[in-house]
């Protein structure tokens, strides 16, 4: 019977199927919420008070006021680039990066390649 | 989050010479005494492992495994301080902590991945995930020459991008595209690199001009070497070769990322 991490876990995985941010529609959004997917790039997952206190870790000007920083998580989490579960306090974010897509070539060109590539 | 650094290397073009001195420079941050991690991301054209002495019989689980959720991102890893040491400069890597990523060098497996794409979260997770479970101090990306996913992604989680460029007016060009971008992406520490610089022209004055045209700092102007191609990538040169002058530029830009805090 899977538990509870599992349950969570397959949760944050249909989640992640849905769209996503690519490293180039990073390079468009407003400062604040750059500095918070870039956080959340490197580390992948946090919990709200976790990520309260890495906000508060960053050098003065840098830092997101509390009200600024509930907002922009609320924007990233609609847009679908940070995944939420839970929520208030107990809220984890995720972060969600668009899959990379596969090639357009008519599957037959691949099909050959591969029966080339085995002999 | 891990307090190793990503140091990436890119250039817009081919050609370069960036996985050479992505070997390079990731030798020399490890005879520091550095623990070093490298990572191919070039999976459509991969190649840095030949500088590290691996070939297809050599080589074990790869990125291509991991993507497919064959493995996990530690059984990707290849130590070369014990496996590798094996040619008159890698032997100087004995003992280090030093370990490849490499991408698969199969057909087939490239060819996968070109078809079915992948998942760029778990991509990144292996990043995360290489920093952590090695301990390493850097972790340095070679990527593909140009932009796609795996280089953006690369710039945006860096904590050091290099990017190396030719004197050459098509390389002024794209490098001008790629500094705009790693701005955009805040990328906190931007070194640039001049490659394959002709000997006759002044090392001091191409230095200048790059850092006035992309306001950024030169790391080193390493000069263009037909010995280093003699090397033809079956050895680390700087190791083999330390006292040329391209080796000891090349020492200036790992003394350089040494450098930033």
């Amino acid at each position: 019977m899977p538990g509870i991490f599992d349950r969570l876990q397959k949760e944050i995985e249909n989640k992640q199927g849905e769209g996503g941010i690519t490293a180039l529609d990073l390079a468009d959004l407003p400062p604040t919420l750059r500095k918070i997917m870039r956080l959340m790039l490197r580390e992948l997952q946090l919990g709200y008070p976790e990520m309260t206190d890495a906000i508060a870790s960053l050098p003065d000007a840098e830092r997101i006021p509390s009200k600024e920083l509930d907002e922009s998580l609320d924007v990233l989490t609609r847009q679908g680039w940070l995944i939420r579960i839970g929520e208030g306090l107990k809220a984890i974010y995720k972060v969600n990066l668009r899959r990379k897509s596969g090639s357009n070539l008519a599957g037959g060109i691949w099909g050959t390649l591969d029966e080339k590539l085995k002999k | 989050m891990s307090k190793g650094k990503i140091v990436s290397i890119h250039s817009f073009r081919g050609g370069t010479g960036k996985s050479n001195t992505t070997a390079n420079l990731a030798a020399q941050v490890a005879l520091a005494g550095k623990r070093v991690g490298v990572v191919d991301t070039d999976i459509q054209s991969p190649g840095i492992h030949v500088l590290f002495g691996l070939d297809e019989n050599k080589m074990g689980k790869t990125l291509n495994d991991f993507l497919h959720g064959k493995c996990t991102i530690g059984e990707v890893a290849f130590n070369i301080g014990e496996k590798a040491a094996d040619a008159d400069g890698r032997a100087k890597l004995s003992g280090m902590n030093l370990w490849l990523f490499p991408s698969s060098i199969r057909g087939r497996e490239i060819s996968q991945i070109l078809r079915e794409g992948y998942d760029v979260n778990l991509l990144n997770q292996g990043f995360q995930g290489m920093l952590k479970e090695l301990d390493l101090d850097y972790l340095f990306i070679d990527t593909h020459p140009g932009l796609n996913e795996e280089t953006l992604l690369s710039i945006a989680i860096s904590d050091i991008l290099v990017i190396i460029l030719r004197p050459d007016d098509q390389d002024f060009q794209g490098t001008a595209v790629t500094v705009d971008i790693a701005r955009s992406l805040d990328v906190p520490n931007l070194l640039l690199m001049v490659n394959k610089a002709l000997p006759k022209y002044n090392a001091a004055d191409i230095k200048q001009t790059v850092e006035e045209n992309f306001k950024a700092s030169v790391a080193g102007v390493l000069p263009l070497s037909f010995d280093m191609a003699e090397n033809a990538s079956q050895d680390i040169f700087s190791l083999r070769f330390p006292d040329h002058e391209w080796s000891k530029a090349l020492r200036g830009v790992s003394q350089s990322i040494l450098e930033i805090k």
